[in-house]
């Protein structure tokens, strides 16, 4: 029963560090981060483009294998999961959303929020159903059946925000959420982030450049050149001002 | 983490229904597809065809070559060709979708679904090119040597040839299926296979 057992840390990574090799250079991606996320914390991960905030996020996605140290989720190393174990990984446990959103254009709302569910195995009706409950919850109950392309940048980035969901993970990885969005648009978006994370307990990382971001956040990670910098609370960063990229 | 291991199927209902809807937005390429099917099927089912009507009209006496092999040659190769070009179609859907593979695995989709979900959109295109191809074949065949025919006597002995050929029509719509799987199947693969960061990264 996974479910019921609560682990103190949510997230934790070991000496994590990824290197990509192009040609004669190998490029450190990520260098040695070890932190210790807890359970229910709303956090961001700031750091300037190529900082490896975004290769850290895909670490502990479980979408990429790190060169060297450990990612644990939920107390299990994921480098020890199988293929299969992975992506029931993927399926019930982490919520992505995406800068671009992402959606399956093909698709009405409805049913790409309940896309996920399908792959956790759960049946049609309550599907459905949970996928209706969902998108009425991100204030999108009067659009069900439109498509992607249909919406806009904000609706489709809560479509994704359902989506994220769907399966109750423990954690919700955000990529630049608001990265395509505008000011206001933007700032909906976090509340919402933010208002689920303290409704639903889950756990919220994301990686951003967003400054506005950073009201909302429990802890914030500054990442240079593959290396955690410092860890900050959000008092600590409200009281030293902000330097802008 | 406790887990059974069970696999889990995308319910073949939605899958087709996912499918069609990827096959209607790329309309154009999946119509084009469809008609290189339908020429090769179509040829092949008319030789076929011919070669029944012409047995019937020669009567057992005649031990005449009803399908000279050269005949049945052209017909491999126009079959050949369609596959080709079934290959060509899926190669570009999984390269116009690297993202939204990506993205489904992401969703917890295991390399299994997405194999399912483009053999189902190869199979489809196979099945209705097979159906449309068998069909006009068969049809042309029949067509063809009713005009042909002076006599009453001729013109019943083709009807009930053709008839009796209605069989072939199956056969085309199986033979169509299982080409447009076995072309479909590098291509699933490659996209089943496709790492999700790498697709996720990928910019059409």
């Amino acid at each position: 029963m996974a479910s019921v057992l609560r682990y103190e840390y949510t997230v934790e990574t070991e000496d994590l560090a990824k290197n990509y090799v192009m040609g004669p250079i190998t490029v450190k991606a990520l260098d040695g981060v070890s932190v210790k996320i807890r359970r229910g914390e709303y956090l961001s991960i700031m750091g300037p483009s190529g900082s490896g905030k975004t290769t850290f996020f895909n670490m502990i996605g479980g979408l990429d294998r790190p060169t060297r140290g450990k990612v644990y989720i939920d107390e299990v190393d994921i480098a020890k999961l199988d293929a299969y174990e992975l992506a029931w990984l993927r399926a019930r446990k982490i919520g992505y959303i995406f800068q671009t959103f992402n959606l399956i254009p093909v698709l009405t709302a409805l049913e790409n929020v309940s896309l996920p569910m399908i792959f956790a195995g759960v049946g049609r009706e309550e599907r459905l159903e949970r996928a209706k409950q969902l998108l009425e919850r991100v204030g999108l109950g009067e659009r069900l059946d439109h498509k992607p392309a249909e919406l806009s940048g904000g609706q489709q980035q809560r479509v994704a925000i359902a989506r994220a969901l769907a399966n109750n993970p423990v954690i919700v990885l955000a990529d630049e959420p608001t990265g395509n969005l505008d000011l206001h648009t933007g700032l909906d978006i976090i509340t919402l982030l933010k208002n689920l994370n303290s409704e639903k307990g889950v756990t919220i990382i994301t990686a951003t450049h967003d400054l506005k971001m950073i009201d909302v956040s429990d802890r914030i990670f500054w990442i240079r050149d593959g290396k955690l910098e410092r860890i900050e609370t959000r008092k600590e960063v409200s009281v030293r001002p902000v330097e802008r990229e | 983490m406790k887990r059974e291991k069970q696999a889990i199927i995308f319910p073949i209902g939605e899958a087709i229904a996912f499918s069609v809807e990827s096959i209607r937005r790329r309309l154009t390429r999946a119509v084009i597809t469809i008609v290189s099917i339908v020429l090769g099927i179509a040829f092949l089912s008319a030789l076929l065809t011919i070669s029944r009507i012409v047995i019937a009209l020669s009567g057992p006496i005649a031990s005449a070559e009803a399908l000279p092999s050269y005949q049945l040659w052209m017909a491999i190769i126009a079959l050949l060709v369609c596959g080709v070009g079934i290959v060509n179609s899926m190669l570009m859907s999984v390269t116009e979708r690297y993202k939204e593979i990506g993205t489904i695995k992401t969703l917890g989709a295991e390399d299994f679904h997405i194999l399912e979900l483009f053999l189902i959109e190869g199979g489809i295109m196979g099945a209705i090119g097979g159906v449309i191809g068998g069909i006009l074949g068969w049809g042309v065949a029949f067509v063809i040597y009713a005009l042909q025919s002076q006599s009453s006597l001729v013109s019943s002995l083709v009807t009930q040839a053709a008839l009796g050929s209605i069989d072939l029509i199956g056969y085309s719509v199986i033979l169509s299926v299982v080409l447009s799987l076995l072309s479909s199947m590098v291509p699933a693969y490659m996209a089943s296979k496709l790492n999700p960061v790498e697709a996720l990264r990928y910019e059409v």
